[in-house]
């Protein structure tokens, strides 16, 4: 909405973008392997919560079946882009072209699924799309020949014109070797600035407040003249759609496709993103995948500097228990102190910090001259 | 229009002088640590000139963290007792150790780090984490031992799967069977199994064992998931089977077990070594594990006479008092020797990098460690022995299990091509 209201961006906007750009593309010179998969996954991350975000926090539509449509794109680009023998089955497309037919794949699905996405409202759409999770893990086993079955399937590199985000060659840049890791950070952080400038366009447009309109009120958006059906049906698809992408993305930052992965717990951490994070807006969808993604695996990596955590092995809370202790905490702590998320906590310090700083007086009346 | 323009200029210069500023002083650009060490040592990844390291990727919260806490505890045991003979090279050995919980995610993220910050990976737990690493395992040329015994895993020079994988272990399991004449051919045999590369491995060599002795597998694929064994041992009661094989967890094996003793059915019941551990004989299923329940493993049990063996249950009793003894104990002190004794030879042609110290693991034919059977690392498309214990639980035991063969390699298994990379 800012965007529209004021036109031109203000300066300590667009300084804070200027070095909030130069950092991340600064962060893979520097940081080691670990950061850099973490960050990679926080990214693709970050683009299948703000397809949810478009979803659940925009139009007021619960579902659960987001880990379906990831899995949709991860292995829907390995089966496009993938090799044929060893008793799989692939056609070998262009990676670029995989890419783009694994995200399409993910909307045809989400398609198929659009009649009931159309008629279902909230919680029932929640508990028909919880289905959709378990259809994919079985399917996910069984069509042995197009995912590989319980242990999964090698993902093939992205080649774009000659260009591959692989270990080999070996790229260096600036005297930094640029490895798989740091070409897809590169990659993750093009595809998420994308995603998120076009999402939004959708949320400032009209199209946005057409769904803000159906999530408060359905029948006041219909005697609006927002055709309802068509809206829901159609944002799940787009959302679908985000879900591929960010599937795609994962599928490359892993290597290796794995069916466990793409469970109902999947599903359940991506709202916990937007829940966190704040419902409605891309960066609290961005801010919430970050948080959620980064602290399991900052927790494993650091916890031998923090009190009362034994480290692993030793008996005691171990790292990984603590975590997702603190994790589950924080869910909580997020959904009764901070009902706006943490986007919400930033919006009001800045409302209130603007407040304080705006000493002109209120149009309110002075207690004297109010009428007794 | 304009705002955009203004925006892109931003944005452009940003990207410029982050790239400009990025070159210098990272300490990427060098390549961190490495070189060559005082004593003119050639350094890798993980290596100073005061101590190695190691990474440990296992799982202490998921399914597997009985074992996974077994392994690294043994392998930790191993690295004391080196760092307390003065370590290796001058230097101490410095264990790593990640928690993964058996969740693929966290393990490619736990390998991300460890493959930047250690020399070799003497433990890294569950094979679909393992497969899922296995090309990065290549490039990265990192020394890995998995705590997983599938075929999917071989072909791979800087993976050393040790032991005999599982489909061996049922080759040499069905022919044990028919020496004792608990089968004959032309018999009916159970077998149930996990979906994935270990269950399917598995009924691989139980399906090239029955091919060759004209026998009939009955199969019975489980998720890891389930845990009442009812309506397989029904199904297999019903399909009359003489014995019953099963590739699955502790859990299942003790279910499997009970419920068919308790429908009174006698058969013969053979495990792969990940389908037992001495827990279970704490438990109500303790009676049934007594009765005609074998279990096929590379891994000599930890009761046996090899003296090697006995210092081990008594270093690891004294050390983690009340700890299971279980077949992760051996396994895991086994693969943290292996290791280190790479290390020393490695050492000796003062070459500590990764490279050195694969070409030193691989320049062995005849290892033995005295924990069980000699094996050849000089190859790695093929298990690096053939041979299999069979044993049987007993309570009181050290590890709940003696001994009932010793270990042994079938005709029919020498013979055995194994599939490589796959299963």
């Amino acid at each position: 909405m800012s965007e529209r209201t004021s036109p031109l961006p203000s300066l300590p906007r667009l300084v804070a973008w200027a070095v909030g750009l130069a950092v991340m593309v600064a962060v893979p010179f520097y940081a080691e392997a670990f950061f850099l998969q973490a960050g990679v996954f926080a990214m693709a991350a970050a683009i299948g919560a703000i397809g949810l975000n478009l979803l659940t926090g925009s139009t007021g539509q619960l579902s659960l079946g987001h880990a379906f449509f990831l899995a949709v794109g991860a292995y829907g680009y390995v089966y496009l882009a993938g090799e044929s023998g060893n008793g799989l089955a692939g056609l070998g497309l262009p990676t670029w072209l995989a890419v783009v037919g694994a995200v399409l794949l993910a909307g045809l699905a989400g398609g198929l699924f659009s009649p009931i996405a159309g008629r279902l409202r909230g919680t029932y759409l929640g508990i028909a799309s919880l289905a959709l999770v378990f259809i994919g893990q079985h399917i996910l086993h069984n069509a042995h020949a197009v995912t590989g079955g319980a242990n999964g399937r090698d993902v093939p590199p992205l080649e774009i014109a000659g260009f591959s985000f692989a270990d080999t060659p070996e790229l260096v840049v600036l005297q930094v070797p640029f490895r798989a890791l740091e070409k897809l950070w590169f990659l993750a952080l093009a595809l998420l600035l994308l995603a998120a400038w076009i999402a939004r366009g959708v949320l400032n447009g009209r199209p946005g407040r057409a769904m803000n309109t159906i999530r408060d009120h359905e029948i006041a958006a219909g005697v609006m003249g927002v055709p309802v059906a068509r809206y829901r049906a159609a944002v799940f698809v787009v959302s679908s759609m985000y879900a591929g992408l960010a599937g795609v993305l994962l599928a490359m930052a892993f290597r290796r496709t794995v069916p466990d992965y793409f469970g109902l717990l999947l599903s359940l951490e991506y709202l916990a993103m937007i829940v966190i994070g704040g419902l409605g807006t891309v960066a609290g969808a961005v801010i919430g995948a970050v948080f959620v993604s980064l602290l399991p695996p900052l927790f494993t990596r650091y916890a031998d500097g923090l009190p009362l955590i034994a480290p692993p092995g030793s008996g005691g809370v171990s790292p990984a228990e603590a975590s997702r202790i603190l994790y589950g905490a924080i869910v909580v702590a997020v959904v009764l102190f901070l009902p706006g998320g943490l986007m919400g906590l930033w919006q009001r310090l800045r409302a209130s910090t603007a407040a304080r700083r705006k000493s002109t007086p209120s149009p309110r009346m002075e207690p004297e001259e109010q009428p007794a | 229009m304009k705002s955009s323009l203004r925006k892109t200029a931003v944005s452009l210069t940003a990207l410029v002088l982050a790239a400009a500023t990025a070159g210098c002083g990272s300490g990427k650009a060098t390549g961190g640590s490495g070189g060559t060490g005082a004593d003119g040592v050639k350094q890798g990844p993980g290596v100073t000139d005061k101590t190695i390291k190691l990474g440990l990727a296992t799982d202490l919260t998921g399914v597997y963290a009985p074992l996974g806490k077994s392994i690294t505890n043994a392998q930790q045991l191993h690295f004391e007792e080196i760092n307390k003979a003065g370590g290796i090279c001058g230097r101490t050995i410095e264990a790593v150790v990640r928690d993964h919980g058996y969740d693929p995610q966290k393990a490619v993220s736990i390998y991300s780090e460890l493959s930047g910050s250690v020399l070799a990976l003497p433990h890294f737990l569950g094979s679909p984490m393992v497969s899922a690493v296995k090309q990065r395992i290549e490039s990265d040329k990192i020394f890995t031992i998995p705590s997983a015994w599938t075929t999917a895993l071989l072909g791979n020079q800087y993976i050393q799967v040790t032991g005999t994988t599982y489909d061996v272990d049922m080759i040499n399991g069905i022919q044990w069977m028919l020496d004792k004449k608990m089968i004959k051919s032309g018999d009916k045999i159970g077998h149930v199994y996990f979906e994935g590369d270990y269950g399917e491995s598995a009924l691989r060599g139980a399906k090239y064992a029955a091919q060759h002795n004209n026998l009939t597998i009955v199969e019975q694929k489980i998720k890891a998931t389930d845990n009442d064994m009812s309506s397989q041992v029904a199904a297999l009661n019903q399909a009359g089977v003489k014995a019953i094989l099963i590739s699955a967890g502790p859990r299942q094996a003790a279910s499997l077990a009970g419920i068919a003793r308790s429908r009174g059915m006698k058969q013969p019941i053979l495990g792969s070594n990940s389908a037992f551990s001495p827990q279970l004989l704490d438990t109500a299923a303790a009676p049934a594990l007594a009765q005609g329940f074998f279990i096929a493993t590379a891994g000599a049990p930890m009761s046996s006479d090899l003296p090697a063996m006995k210092k081990l249950a008594d270093d690891y009793s004294k050390k983690y008092p009340g700890q299971p003894l279980d077949s992760g104990v051996v396994n895991g002190y086994g693969g943290a020797k292996i290791v280190t004794e790479a290390l020393k030879k490695a050492c000796e042609a003062k070459d500590l990098t990764r490279e050195g110290l694969i070409k030193a693991h691989r320049s062995r034919n005849a290892f033995d460690d005295g924990l069980g059977t000699p094996m050849d690392f000089s190859y790695w498309d093929k298990p690096a022995t053939r041979k299999t214990y069979i044993t049987q639980p007993k309570k009181g035991a050290p590890g709940g299990v003696v001994t009932v063969q010793e270990a042994t390699e079938s005709e029919l298994a020498k013979n055995y091509q194994v599939p490589v990379g796959t299963f």
